[in-house]
This record gives C-alpha cells, sequence and structure tokens, in this order.
C-alpha cells in the first residue's frame, strides 16, 4: 500500500462514518463534510493546481445557494434543475471575476477576488434586499424531491450527497491528470516557460477558475438545503477564509487532502464550538501551528510517515 | 506565395523601438531574417540583445514599429500565439518546469503545440502521440537516459538542452535562442555547438552568444548591436574587418 492509498482509505472511513457508526451516528457532521469538501475540491484545482489564491471563492458559493434557494422557492423550480442552475451561476459569476482578476496575479490577484466578493456580500445584504431577503436571509430551503425518498431525513440525505461528492471527486481527479491539470501544473510551476510553449496562460487560468465556481456554486446550493436556510454569511469572506483554511490544513494540490483538511475543520468547529464562544480563535492557532510545523498539510505529513515506515511501499 | 516567401524572409522587423522612461533599449531596429539562416547576435552588455528578443517574442512592448512572421503581422500578439505562429524561443534565464520529469516537460511542450484547448477528459498518458513527440525529442536533445529525472536536478548543461527541446516541439520556423551555452563547461559546449547546428538545420535561427569564436564559426550572417542599436551585420570575415565593430565593441584601439 502506498501512501496515496493510505489517504483514500482515510477519506473513505470519515465518509462512510454514518454507515460503520452504530444508528447513523454522525451523519449531520459527515453531510456537512461532504458539501464542504465539495466546494475545497473545487477550490483546490485553482489554489493547489493552478497556484492561484483566491479570496473571492465566497461569492461563488454564496450566489449558488440564493440561485437554488430562489429557484425553487420563489419560482417553483424542481431540485435538481436547481442545483444545477446553481453551479452554472457560480461558473458565471466566477468566469466574471476571472476577467477583472486575471491580469493581476499573486496578492493582487488574492485582493480583487476579495474586493469582489466583498461587493457582492454588500449588495446581497442592502440593494438586492428584495431578492436575498437582505440580513435575514431567506429560511426554508428545500431538499430534494426524488423518487419518492424523505431526504429530510438526514441518513437519506446522505447517500444523495455522498453520490454527488463521488462524482464531484472523481471529476477532479480526472482533470488533475488531464491535458488540462498538467497544463494548469505548468502555469503553476512557470508562467514564463507555460506561455513560450504556447499555452494561452489567462484562458486556462479562467477555465479552472469557471470550473471551481461550478463546484463552489453547487456546494453552496446543497449547504443551503442541508440547513434549510441562507443568508449573506454564506457569501463574506470570512467563507472564503474558511475554505483556504481547510485546503491548506489538509494539503493543497493533493486530491484528498482538501477532504482532510475539511473534515478536521469540521469537527473542531463542531466540538470546540460547543466548548467556548471563542472557537473561531482557537481554530485560528491551531491553523497557524499545523502551517507553521506541516507545510504540506496532513496530507503531506501522513505521505511523509508513512514513506518513512514503509519505505518499500513507495510508487 | 511560397514562392516568394522562400525567396525573401520569414521573419522581419521594422523601425522597432522599446523604451522603458526615456531609456530607448532598442531603437531604430529594422532587419529581414532570411529562411534557413543562422544569425548569430553580439553585442556589449546592455547593448539590447535580449530586449531585442523580446520584442521578436512578445515579452517586451514595442513603443514603435512592427514585426512580421512569414508576412503576418505580429506585433500585436502575445507570445502564446507567436508560438503558435512558428516562433520558439529559449532564455537566458533557464525556464524549465524544475519539479516536474525532463520527459513531463517535453509533453507539456507537445500537449501545447498539439491542442488549442487542453482537453479534460482522458488522462494525459493516453494520449499517445504527445508522448511520441516527446520522445522523440528527448532522443533529439541527447537525453533518451534521463527521461525520468527531475528537470531540476540536471546539470546546467543539460538543462539548456532541455530548453531547446522544448522550444523544438512548438515545431518552429524561427527559433531565437538567448544564450544557450552560458555557463557550460567546455567539453558540454561542444555538445551544446553540435545540438545548435543540428537544430538550426531548415530553420532560421537567431543566437545571443558571448563566445566569439562560436558565434564566428557557426553563424551565417553576424548581427552587432550597440546602445540598442544594430551597429553593422554581414558575414563573419567582413564583421571581423568592420573597424567601426572593431572600435565599439572588439574594444581594438584604433
Amino acid at each position: 500500500m502506498n501512501a496515496q492509498r493510505l489517504l483514500a482509505l482515510l477519506v473513505a472511513i470519515i465518509i462512510s462514518a454514518p454507515l460503520l457508526l452504530p444508528d447513523g451516528q454522525g451523519v449531520g457532521l459527515v453531510n456537512a463534510i461532504l458539501i464542504w469538501s465539495i466546494f475545497a475540491i473545487g477550490f483546490d484545482l485553482v489554489f493547489g493546481v493552478a497556484g492561484m489564491l483566491s479570496f473571492g471563492h465566497a461569492a461563488f458559493f454564496g450566489v449558488g445557494a440564493y440561485t437554488l434557494s430562489l429557484l425553487t422557492m420563489r419560482m417553483g423550480w424542481d431540485f435538481i434543475p436547481s442545483l444545477g442552475a446553481a453551479g452554472v451561476v457560480g461558473g458565471a459569476v466566477a468566469l466574471v471575476f476571472s476577467y477583472f482578476a486575471i491580469r493581476v496575479s499573486g496578492l493582487f490577484f488574492a485582493l480583487l477576488t476579495l474586493a469582489l466578493s466583498q461587493l457582492i456580500y454588500i449588495m446581497a445584504g442592502t440593494k438586492l434586499r428584495m431578492l436575498t431577503g437582505g440580513v435575514d436571509g431567506i429560511a426554508g430551503v428545500p431538499r430534494p424531491d426524488l423518487f419518492g425518498i424523505d431526504f429530510y431525513d438526514d441518513g437519506n440525505y446522505y447517500f444523495f450527497l455522498l453520490a454527488l461528492f463521488v462524482l464531484a471527486l472523481l471529476i477532479s481527479g480526472l482533470i488533475r491528470i488531464s491535458p488540462l491539470g498538467q497544463a494548469l501544473k505548468a502555469i503553476k510551476s512557470n508562467e514564463v516557460r507555460a506561455e513560450q510553449i504556447g499555452f494561452n496562460v489567462q484562458r486556462l487560468q479562467r477555465s479552472v477558475f469557471t470550473i471551481s465556481g461550478v463546484y463552489a456554486g453547487v456546494s453552496g446550493g446543497l449547504l443551503a438545503s442541508l440547513i434549510f436556510y441562507v443568508g449573506p454569511q454564506m457569501l463574506h469572506w470570512t467563507t472564503s477564509g474558511d475554505v483556504v483554511i481547510m485546503v491548506l490544513l489538509g494539503g493543497m494540490g493533493t486530491l484528498f487532502g482538501p477532504i482532510l483538511g475539511v473534515a478536521i475543520f469540521e469537527i473542531m468547529r463542531e466540538w470546540l464550538s460547543t466548548q467556548t464562544s471563542h472557537w473561531y480563535g482557537i481554530l485560528g492557532l491551531i491553523f497557524i501551528i499545523c502551517t507553521i510545523g506541516m507545510p504540506k498539510g496532513i496530507a503531506g505529513l501522513i505521505t511523509q510517515l508513512w514513506d518513512r515506515i514503509m519505505p518499500g511501499g513507495k510508487s | 506565395m511560397n514562392s516568394t516567401a522562400e525567396a525573401k524572409h520569414v521573419l522581419r522587423c521594422e523601425d522597432i523601438e522599446v523604451s522603458y522612461g526615456a531609456f530607448k533599449a532598442v531603437t531604430n531596429v529594422t532587419y529581414e531574417f532570411k529562411p534557413g539562416l543562422l544569425y548569430g547576435l553580439i553585442g556589449p552588455n546592455g547593448a539590447g540583445k535580449t530586449t531585442l528578443m523580446n520584442a521578436l517574442s512578445g515579452r517586451a512592448q514595442l513603443s514603435k514599429g512592427r514585426v512580421f512572421l512569414n508576412d503576418q503581422e505580429i506585433t500585436k500578439q502575445s507570445p502564446h500565439a507567436r508560438t503558435w505562429a512558428g516562433l520558439g524561443r529559449s532564455f537566458q534565464i533557464t525556464q524549465i518546469f524544475a519539479e516536474m520529469t525532463v520527459f513531463e516537460n517535453l509533453r507539456l511542450a507537445a500537449q501545447a503545440h498539439r491542442f488549442r484547448l487542453q482537453p479534460f477528459w482522458r488522462p494525459v498518458g493516453k494520449f499517445r502521440e504527445i508522448a511520441n513527440d516527446a520522445e522523440k525529442v528527448l532522443n533529439e536533445i541527447g537525453l533518451e537516459s534521463f527521461g525520468h529525472v527531475n528537470a531540476g536536478s540536471l546539470s546546467h548543461g543539460d538543462q539548456r538542452a532541455l530548453e531547446i527541446g522544448l522550444a523544438l516541439l512548438s515545431e518552429p520556423k524561427v527559433l531565437l535562442l538567448d544564450e544557450p551555452l552560458a555557463g557550460v563547461g567546455h567539453d558540454v559546449a561542444e555538445k551544446a555547438v553540435e545540438l545548435i547546428r543540428r537544430v538550426s538545420e531548415g530553420r532560421t535561427v537567431l543566437l545571443i552568444e558571448h563566445n566569439m569564436d562560436v558565434v564566428m564559426e557557426i553563424s551565417d550572417e553576424i548581427i552587432v548591436m550597440l546602445a540598442g542599436e544594430i551597429l553593422a551585420s554581414g558575414e563573419a570575415e567582413t564583421i571581423k574587418q568592420d573597424p567601426r565593430v572593431r572600435t565599439a565593441y572588439l574594444g581594438e584601439e584604433e
């Protein structure tokens, strides 16, 4: 067994916890982990694969949530097409962002995406109040109505989310090893050379940013349906910050790392928030210690340890 | 149209100028590069050689003038579009994908050349054609036994060869080589010169090089730059005799 398989196994154990534990314990937590994982997997395509630090992904996540909520609740659309639309709108907003932000790189890219997403956050709370419900948000977001299954039962909804999670993971895995993924890695590695051998760098960056926006939009829609609510907080920059932390904690640029990061983050959030109201600060502190102690995240640490224990297991 | 292109030039620049503020790094440069010749671009440090190369390959913005490749104006085109149009280049400071293997480096260049839109629905390993392209160039640049080595851990000389290989995969009609021999040891340099000779067969090469013996030996024509302008150009013997060149560049006293 190599380290990659070990990580896959770890992820498999985490996401199948409701099946392994008696009475489906932890299903609420795992549902949240599955949804945030879809977000993080998509975010890592931009961050870990293409090397672009975006602080604007809350916008795509949030508009996805609003899209699903408005289409199902006001327009009477079915859940599945609404979820598709959430992805499309998330991707479309990401594409618009990319036209502004990809002109610059590094810190300026991060700041521009942050500013643009905050613009949407503020608009959702004020100008678009009629549509978004302002700071109150919209309550009563539905879950899917399929095959007569009661998805309002968390245990049933788990299977729906699991299917989407697996699909998201497969697509991301394929992109990473496809020519597109290789081209993005090339841009991250050496932009000058990538451009000189004939890659249209900006177009490739826009493509992956848009794909990532679709992931964010879908996961945002799913979260709204999980908690039956959407509010402007989902658009707030701290949501972008959360996904950055999750991916860094788990291991950026790896397929399974972001999922592990999400799991740790969500478990900590769940547990710490029952212990103290300052949980976010403590989480931040843990994050700082982790990034200093393990720059390649949990996935990097596990890989390193595994290769040390099992030198022959290296593939 | 083919007959005229054959007879005339493959790359042409018309009164080009590159300025940084008040400083004119390249100015008044008009030149026609003929098909199939190897041009040696020489001149003291700061003469504008690399800037000229940047202007041709699209990395430096022109403040004046126009550039044509095969009679197509490319002045406003971005570097990747010029690569597609047939202009390849290597850099003074080695630009490779250091953390990827030599083979992966070459496969990327092959893929950039083969696909305008990068496929995302199949693993890259399933595209046999790009692997074959990469394999071919791997042999051509003499790195066949280093395919699985990380490019960053290659020797300097081999990295320079890899750079040329990356440029070759775009099947360039014109190849710009910015000091491919810089920092390369004596014995390795010989191999590198041999490689340059080989790749210049059937294409136009513009070579910046400080080693005078090498330049004079392998160039069909020499272009001498000084203070951003072309001071003189012609065959090696003519250039060696040119009094302006001797004073300005070779440092000979009058």
